[in-house]
């Protein structure tokens, strides 16, 4: 039989707010030794008292207009209670039922819209690492600021799923609010998916897979879930309602042990931080601060780059705004080089942190449009502009000192040629080319260059050795 | 509202407390009256009453997202757990 996937998404992102949600504490813990980013307000001492960070609320600014969200004037915390070793308050602190970003939604790079039901914010849990005997707790990612992104489910294929995904990640790297840093768990995402019969007007029962840090696991997961659901569905089955894990070296997913109590979180409203509420002005304020995003740039760029080569330097943030600084001439050929260039280097994400000037970028197009380079040299002085030695350096100097410019004067490749012409091991090849022997041509442009140290223009130099063989 | 054993049990549960059956049994007693006494608010009309979180009708309060030394160092901190290991807390195997 025939069924239709219907799949909703929950997206973590932590934001990258100097400190945490909470607490007046450094929020990068990456690299850090455990419990060395933590205050008496993270370890829940009696009578430490939350303190709200205002960045992580302009912040949720931005990310709520990324997905062209509707953002809350009024909005309030909630404590949400659940006893646990990695929540030393015994709650977590989040917007249960006034959260500061509303509808909206996400396009996707095909031009899907999946809407977003809401995004609100609140505070991480700690790190639990669990052993034989005993688990150990680490206390740095409690109170990170996060956003956690509600889909509508308008999603239907593993595809649509991972193409979501990347865009919000995109939206929130583009926004400026997130690191996106995938491998240290900055975005996370708990995925619904559930089957139902084709012309079904209700949805089927989901099962939910929890903690995927990775598009391809949230495709994958994705890809399982269906195949598993539709056989069970196939077998006269049902399917049942539960939180499963996925394990990415089995490529499957299993059922976790539910707790026999049902969820109980007793919200009530947080009474240590007053509402939000928020003037027209000042989220029309912060909203402008928002950068151009991806459907920008699609809008921009679409006309004059191939959309393979367009969604692959999306991925690029920076590049993608450097690109924007570019004259509209060299938008092509500039993509390439880092396209065809830069990203097949291995150190590619170590150089995107520090671009080129577009003058450097601009001037390296001009050279290579005026033949001044040739397009191995443009490629390699392109490489050099990377060096920080060569920062802020004139992309002409740095080429001549490379010696790659190429030589067009006419008169001094014509010396050049009559050089080569008078050699007596080209002698055979000439009276060839002048039998009809057309592909010895080659041959001679050859030794030209070579008599020139690679600096002769090849095209100027076969023209005028065809004059001079004709 | 009736306060029954299992709502005892099943609030100790979600608190991780563990309860004796005297316990339950007065517990139940103490909570039975603090409901009583809270439902007399009931008698009152809140129908066209915007409901009040916090009543000092503060809005907006908060703070710049600067790094601030703390009062208590991280040492000072993991002191005060009741077992560490590796700068981490130790706590029995949860899953």
């Amino acid at each position: 039989m025939k069924y239709i996937p219907t799949i909703g998404i929950e997206c973590h992102v932590q934001l990258a707010t100097k400190t945490k949600l909470f607490s007046e504490v450094d929020n990068d813990a990456r690299g850090k030794e455990p419990n060395s980013c933590v205050s008496p307000v993270d370890y829940a001492l009696p009578g430490m008292l939350p303190r709200l960070n205002g960045e992580a609320i302009k912040f949720a600014i931005l990310a709520g207009r990324a997905m062209n969200c509707e953002i809350n004037a009024y909005s309030r915390f909630d404590r949400k209670h659940y006893f646990y070793p990695d929540s030393p308050k015994g709650y977590q602190i989040t917007q249960f039922y006034h959260p500061i970003i509303g509808e909206g939604y996400v396009e996707l790079p095909s031009g899907t819209k999946i809407r977003i039901e809401h995004a609100h914010l609140e505070g991480d849990a700690g790190k639990l690492t669990h052993f034989d005997t005993y688990s150990l707790v680490d206390l740095n990612r409690v109170d990170t600021p996060l956003i956690e992104i509600v889909s509508m489910p308008d999603i239907h294929s593993a595809k649509d799923a991972h193409d979501y995904c990347k865009e919000l990640w995109r939206l929130m790297t583009f926004a400026g609010v997130s690191y996106g840093d995938l491998y240290n768990g900055n975005m996370r995402f708990d995925v619904n998916v559930s089957l139902a019969p084709e012309g079904a007007t209700e949805l089927g029962t989901r099962a939910e897979v929890k903690n995927l840090n990775s598009f391809r696991s949230v495709e994958r997961a994705v890809e399982y879930e269906i195949a598993r659901q539709s056989k069970i569905l196939d077998a006269g089955e049902k399917v049942v309602q539960e939180t499963r894990g996925w394990n990415d070296n089995t490529g499957k997913t299993t059922g976790q042990r539910s707790k026999e109590e049902a969820k109980d979180y007793r919200y009530m409203p947080e009474p240590d931080l007053p509402p939000i509420n928020l003037t027209a002005e000042f989220i029309e304020t912060e909203s402008a601060k928002l950068p151009l995003m991806p459907t920008d740039y699609r809008k921009k760029f679409g006309g004059v780059l191939k959309a393979e080569i367009l969604e692959v330097l999306l991925d690029y943030a920076e590049l993608m705004k450097k690109l924007a600084e570019i004259d509209e001439k060299y938008v092509v050929a500039i993509a390439n080089l880092f396209t065809s260039v830069l990203l097949a280097e291995e150190k590619s994400a170590e150089y995107l942190n520090d671009l080129p000037t577009a003058k450097q970028l601009n001037d390296l197009a001009e050279m290579n449009e005026k033949k001044e380079l040739s397009s191995t040299a443009t490629k390699e002085v392109f490489l050099r502009l990377f060096d920080p030695q060569m920062k802020g350096r004139d992309t002409k100097v740095i080429a001549k000192e490379l010696g790659l410019i190429q030589e067009n004067d006419l008169g001094a490749l014509e010396a050049i040629v009559d050089t080569v012409l008078a050699k007596p091991e080209t002698q055979k090849a000439q009276a060839d080319f002048k039998a009809g022997e057309e592909k010895v041509i080659g041959f001679l442009v050859g030794q030209v260059m070579k008599e020139s140290h690679g600096k002769a223009n090849p095209s100027a130099v076969q023209e005028i050795l065809r004059k001079k063989l004709a | 509202m009736e306060i029954k054993r299992e709502d005892i049990i099943h609030l100790a549960e979600l608190s991780d407390f563990s309860l004796t059956d005297a316990e339950i049994d007065s517990l139940g007693g103490d909570l039975q009256g603090i409901i009583g006494y809270i439902s007399q608010l009931e008698e009152l009309d809140t129908d066209n009453i915007t409901p009040t979180y916090q009543v000092f009708e503060m809005e907006n309060v908060w703070r710049a997202d600067e790094i601030k030394p703390q009062d208590a160092t991280c040492e000072q901190l993991l002191a005060l757990t009741k077992e560490e290991k590796d700068n981490q807390i130790k706590v029995p195997k949860v899953l």
